[in-house]
């Protein structure tokens, strides 16, 4: 070939393109909406990291915490007697600020004399003055993305919600998101605090600790980017289903348009083209193609992750407590790596394309293809896949089976992922042999005849665009029904859990005069005392787990809180696991029990002021969206031995107060004891709250789910526009026998309506298969604790309805074309044949 | 049977319009035979599909069974296609995922007319009786042709409408399959218009009309 020749070979392919812009429109989408989806979730993925990498930066800096035992604030006098001891130990406050507009910003107040030399506090991630950071004014350090997100509306330097000014602000970029840091004196001033919240020290510094204070290791809080990996990971697997999902749409068009050019490229090959170059011209087309829907799907995924971020970012905060900044921090791999996985992408859906092409037969030009036996090949070829998938997914089920908890998260991922390809790979084969059951029993009605062996012919072509559907219907079932389930059990552990009406929580000292006057008053039917602290689960001669930091929950037997109190596993059973629960026994929260392997019956082994103590398991109890392990005992047990007092107090009211009493007590209350309002939490309030937060939790699933039903509805549409002329001449010959246009569009509806509701139906037992993998095996694995599988008969209805809808949707228009065709264009049609 | 009078029928092209028939008139009595030939766009097809209701004229009136088509809906001339004609066409145009068999009986079930007993005996003398159960890509050309032949017939057609039936055939198969259909139709009394550029074909015919610049241009061979 002349120089000009393989620019006249490409155009000549190209040119097809020309005549079936519809089939090149399926292709930029379907890797514009794959590309999108993929790099959304990259970007929000790239954004969190980044976010935690500033906060591992300046947080996981190797040093020893001090904290009182009774989970209270250090006293100055607290800091002040160690430091008079020769402990080199530095103060730290940490707290929220409301400022004007609502918006909130954790405080760091930081000693940087003090801090030892290794501490990323020391600079608090500035590069300002220490003078100037230590001395009135003071400075309020904060990273840029902070500082965008409280100036969004307004562009007015921010200010305290009761109008005081925040000390001069300083750009620090190291800082993470949503954290200010400055002097500890000004941090407590804006705080309102005397107390500090703890005190750091060097590993390697030897203090001498009085009982009341406890020192935890640097090594025991867990980095952000960990704790976090699972949601990353869920995020990354919705992304990769979106990713494969817009493929199948890619690889239906590219099936196509070789298909359509088979005798293009045939006379190409017989006018001289080599094959080598005709598989060189397709490769180029595809890359072509492939950096066009890179560039639209990396840019409009970059758009995604903005509108999405503030979701996640809420999310995130709910979950884990780790705050997000809500601008997107986009680094170079980010780009590279969004078009490498679309090109890879491409090249995957297209090898097929590009074997074929370069197999071709040039003396095949005009031979017929043996459709039916290459397609029983594909048939059986994906029955054997599918079943090959299926045995690694339950191979893999197995494994997990005897992992310990909180582990596997990532095979249990490829597990789904194995399941879900499994089922698509089966459902061709099913709808074909569906098919031809059908036809047997259909033979008497000719139309439906006639309609299910259509449908055999389309099959080859549809069922990519079916299998998506399928994974998109079954990934919507799972997730809905996981996220429909956590929501009720949520719910209905929150109801039992909020026995009370009112939640106060007060200082030690005002403890007593609090109960003294709420007994005084006759709305109250029963006060609830409940104290916390912290300590360290020890591990026991031949236990398999290693000591962990718990939680201690102090909690009163009353009935009115037993009686509503969900429990898990018991002994013999919920009454007298609460009788030994009163006598002095502990119960600990699920995450703990799956943690360790404790279990009902067993003993525990507990650090505590006045040494180690040993107590009997009572019972195992639910504690949903608590990422630590606790321990619960009665109130008064956890007072004497860790040598606490309460710390609020859970208020039941007598049952049919008058309206408005709850606001009266509430006002009295706030006014005799001189609180906050804050200290004062309505249970509604927390319901309220905890709804909310549940509700944002999963918004970034729910529409990730919505996007990829959306690419799936797009698949099956795109695929039935791209075929709608040849199926206009596939149905012109049974018009020409006498089928008018009307039964003949209806007939297309209803073949594609049935194909839907026979995916819908799989749908079914693959979602709640996926839904079980969910709350059974990921859920353990990522929070350590396992929900109840619910079905949702609706939900179920309602996929099906979806199914439905999004077929007839994408046949409506193909349908509808064809009625609306003029006699003239099937005649046309028609004629070509 | 079927009437054609003074049929005037033209396509717009990017010239302007294209005069393909330019009044023509024709009669076909139940059960004749009619040939009709001519050159490539001498609008032989044009007016085969005008009398199978496929297409309207610009111009005329084509009576079928003194109805004129023109008063027909598009449903009305669909049933009428399936109840009273059989096309035959020279690409075949049969459903590849159904069998002979099922190919065969697919108009008559359509018609609501289907006749067991006779379905048996077309597959019988068409030579297909032992490949009922095979699939049209599991068919040689002729064989397909035949089969797409029962397909018309096997409805009991008034009139058969045949385009190039033999176009695709060799000469054996050719003279095989139209000696076959010409047999069938004088058995049951059907009227035949076929349309074929070649003497050899139109030979055994009752009649043969030449088309040409859309006008009928001999009335005989």
């Amino acid at each position: 070939m002349n120089a000009a020749s393989p620019r006249t070979a490409f155009l000549t392919l190209f040119s097809h393109y020309r005549r079936h812009p519809g089939q090149l429109a399926m292709l930029i989408v379907g890797l514009w909406v794959a590309s999108a989806l993929w790099s959304g979730v990259q970007a929000i993925n790239a954004s969190a990291r980044d976010s935690y990498a500033r906060a591992e930066a300046l947080f996981s800096t190797g040093l020893d915490r001090i904290e009182r035992r009774d989970g209270r604030p250090l006293t100055l006098d607290d800091y002040l007697s160690l430091r008079l001891a020769g402990a080199p130990v530095s103060p730290m406050v940490e707290g929220e600020i409301e400022l004007a507009g609502g918006r909130r910003v954790e405080v760091l107040g930081v000693d940087p004399l003090t801090l030892p030399e290794i501490s990323g506090f020391r600079t608090a991630g500035g590069t300002g003055s220490l003078r100037d950071f230590l001395q009135p004014p003071y400075r309020t350090r904060l990273a840029p993305d902070t500082l965008a997100s409280l100036t969004a509306e307004d562009d007015a330097l921010p200010s305290l919600a009761d109008g005081r000014a925040l000390p001069p602000l300083e750009l620090a970029p190291e800082l993470p998101p949503g954290l200010a840091v400055m002097d500890i004196a000004v941090a407590l001033e804006l705080l309102e605090r005397d107390g500090l919240s703890h005190l750091l020290v060097a590993p390697d510094a030897r203090v001498e600790l009085p009982d009341s204070l406890v020192r935890s290791a640097a090594a025991t809080p867990m980095a952000p980017g960990q704790l976090t990996d699972s949601f990353h990971l869920n995020l990354t697997a919705m992304g990769l289903l979106a990713l494969v999902v817009g493929l199948l749409i890619v690889h239906t068009a590219l099936s196509l348009t070789l298909e359509q050019r088979l005798g293009l490229m045939r006379t190409l090959r017989a006018l001289g083209v080599s094959g080598r170059a005709l598989v060189g011209l397709l490769l180029s087309e595809l890359l072509l193609l492939g950096l066009l829907g890179a560039a639209l799907g990396i840019l409009s995924g970059a758009w995604l992750a903005r509108w999405l971020l503030p979701d996640v970012a809420a999310s995130l905060q709910a979950l884990y407590g780790e705050r997000v900044g809500i601008e997107l921090a986009l680094p170079w791999h980010y780009w590279l790596g969004g078009l490498a996985v679309t090109l890879g992408g491409l090249l995957t859906a297209g090898l097929g394309t590009l074997w074929r092409a370069a197999r071709l037969d040039v003396l095949g030009l005009g031979h017929a293809q043996a459709w039916r036996a290459q397609f029983l090949r594909q048939l059986r070829s994906m029955t054997l896949a599918g079943g090959l998938l299926w045995l690694v997914a339950l191979g893999l089920l197995v494994w997990l089976d005897r992992q310990p908890p909180a582990e596997g998260l990532t095979p249990g991922f490829v597990m789904i992922a194995a399941g879900l390809l499994g089922s698509a790979l089966w459902l061709p084969p099913l709808l074909a042999m569906l098919l031809v059951g059908a036809g047997h029993l259909l033979r008497r009605h000719p139309l439906a005849q006639w309609a299910l062996a259509d449908l055999q012919l389309q099959l080859p072509r549809l069922s990519v665009a079916m299998m998506a559907l399928l994974l998109a219907l079954s990934a919507n079932l799972g997730v809905g029904s996981m996220v429909g389930g956590f929501r009720l059990t949520f719910l209905e552990w929150l109801d039992q859990r909020l026995v009370a009406d009112l939640y106060l929580r007060l200082p030690p000292a005002q403890y007593q005069a609090a109960v003294d006057w709420l007994e005084s008053r006759d709305e109250i039917d029963t006060l609830l005392p409940r104290a916390s602290a912290e300590a360290t689960l020890l591990a026991k001669e031949g236990s398999q787990y290693q000591p962990r930091p718990a939680s201690v929950y102090g909690v009163t037997p009353h009935p009115t809180l037993t009686e509503s109190w969900p429990l898990l596993a018991s002994q013999e059973n919920a009454a007298s696991a609460w009788r030994a629960f009163a006598r002095g026994a502990a119960m600990i929260n699920e995450q703990l029990a799956l943690a360790t392997g404790l279990a009902p019956g067993q003993r525990l082994r507990l650090s505590s002021p006045s040494g180690p103590l040993e107590l009997p398991i009572a019972a195992v109890y639910p504690d949903y969206g608590n990422p630590r392990g606790e321990v619960m005992l009665t109130t008064t047990d956890l007072s004497a031995r860790f040598q606490t007092s309460p710390d609020s107090i859970a208020i039941v009211l007598e049952r049919e107060l008058p309206p408005g009493a709850i606001e009266t007590l509430r006002r009295d209350l706030i006014q005799a004891l001189g609180i906050g309002g804050g200290s004062l939490i309505d249970q509604r309030e927390i319901r309220r709250r905890s709804t909310d937060i549940f509700e944002r939790t999963f918004a970034i699933t729910r529409a990730l789910n919505t996007l990829t039903l959306g690419v799936a509805g797009l698949a099956l549409l795109s695929s039935l526009l791209a075929q709608s002329s040849q199926r206009r001449g596939q149905l012109a010959p049974l018009w020409a026998l006498g089928v008018a246009r009307g039964p003949l569009a209806g007939a297309g509806v209803v073949q594609l309506g049935s194909a839907a509701l026979v995916t819908g139906l799989l749908a079914v037992p693959v979602g709640l298969a996926l839904s079980w993998c969910l709350v059974a095996v990921i859920n353990v694995a990522a929070f350590g604790w396992r929900l109840p599988l619910y079905v949702f008969p609706a939900q179920i209805a309602a996929t099906l309805a979806l199914a439905l809808g999004v077929a007839l949707l994408a046949a409506v228009l193909p349908a509808w074309r064809l009625w609306r065709t003029s006699p003239r264009i099937l005649l046309t049609e028609f004629e070509a044949l | 049977m079927l009437e054609l009078r003074r049929i005037r029928k033209s396509y717009p092209t990017p010239q302007g319009l294209l005069p393909v028939l330019q009044g023509v008139d024709l009669r076909l009595a139940a059960g004749e035979s009619l040939a009709l030939m001519g050159e490539s766009g001498s609008g032989k097809s044009t007016l085969l599909h005008l009398a199978a209701g496929l297409d309207t004229p610009d111009d005329g009136e084509v009576r079928l069974d003194d109805q004129p088509l023109s008063a027909l809906d598009e449903p009305a001339r669909a049933r009428l296609r399936r109840e009273r004609l059989g096309l035959v066409f020279q690409q075949y145009h049969l459903v590849p995922s159904l069998t002979a068999a099922d190919n065969l009986r697919l108009q008559a079930r359509l018609a609501g007319r289907e006749d067991a007993a006779w379905s048996r005996e077309l597959l019988e003398r068409l030579g297909l009786a032992g490949m009922a159960g095979r699939y049209p890509e599991q068919l040689s050309g002729g064989q397909q042709q035949r089969l797409a032949i029962g397909r018309a017939l096997a409805a009991r057609p008034a009139l058969l409408l045949a385009d190039e039936p033999t176009g695709n055939l060799d000469e054996n198969s050719a003279d095989e399959v139209l000696a076959l259909l010409l047999a069938l139709v004088r058995d049951r009394g059907c009227a035949l218009l076929m349309v074929t550029h070649s003497p050899r074909v139109a030979a055994p015919l009752d009649r043969c009309l030449r088309l040409r610049h859309g006008r009928i241009a001999e009335a005989s061979l």
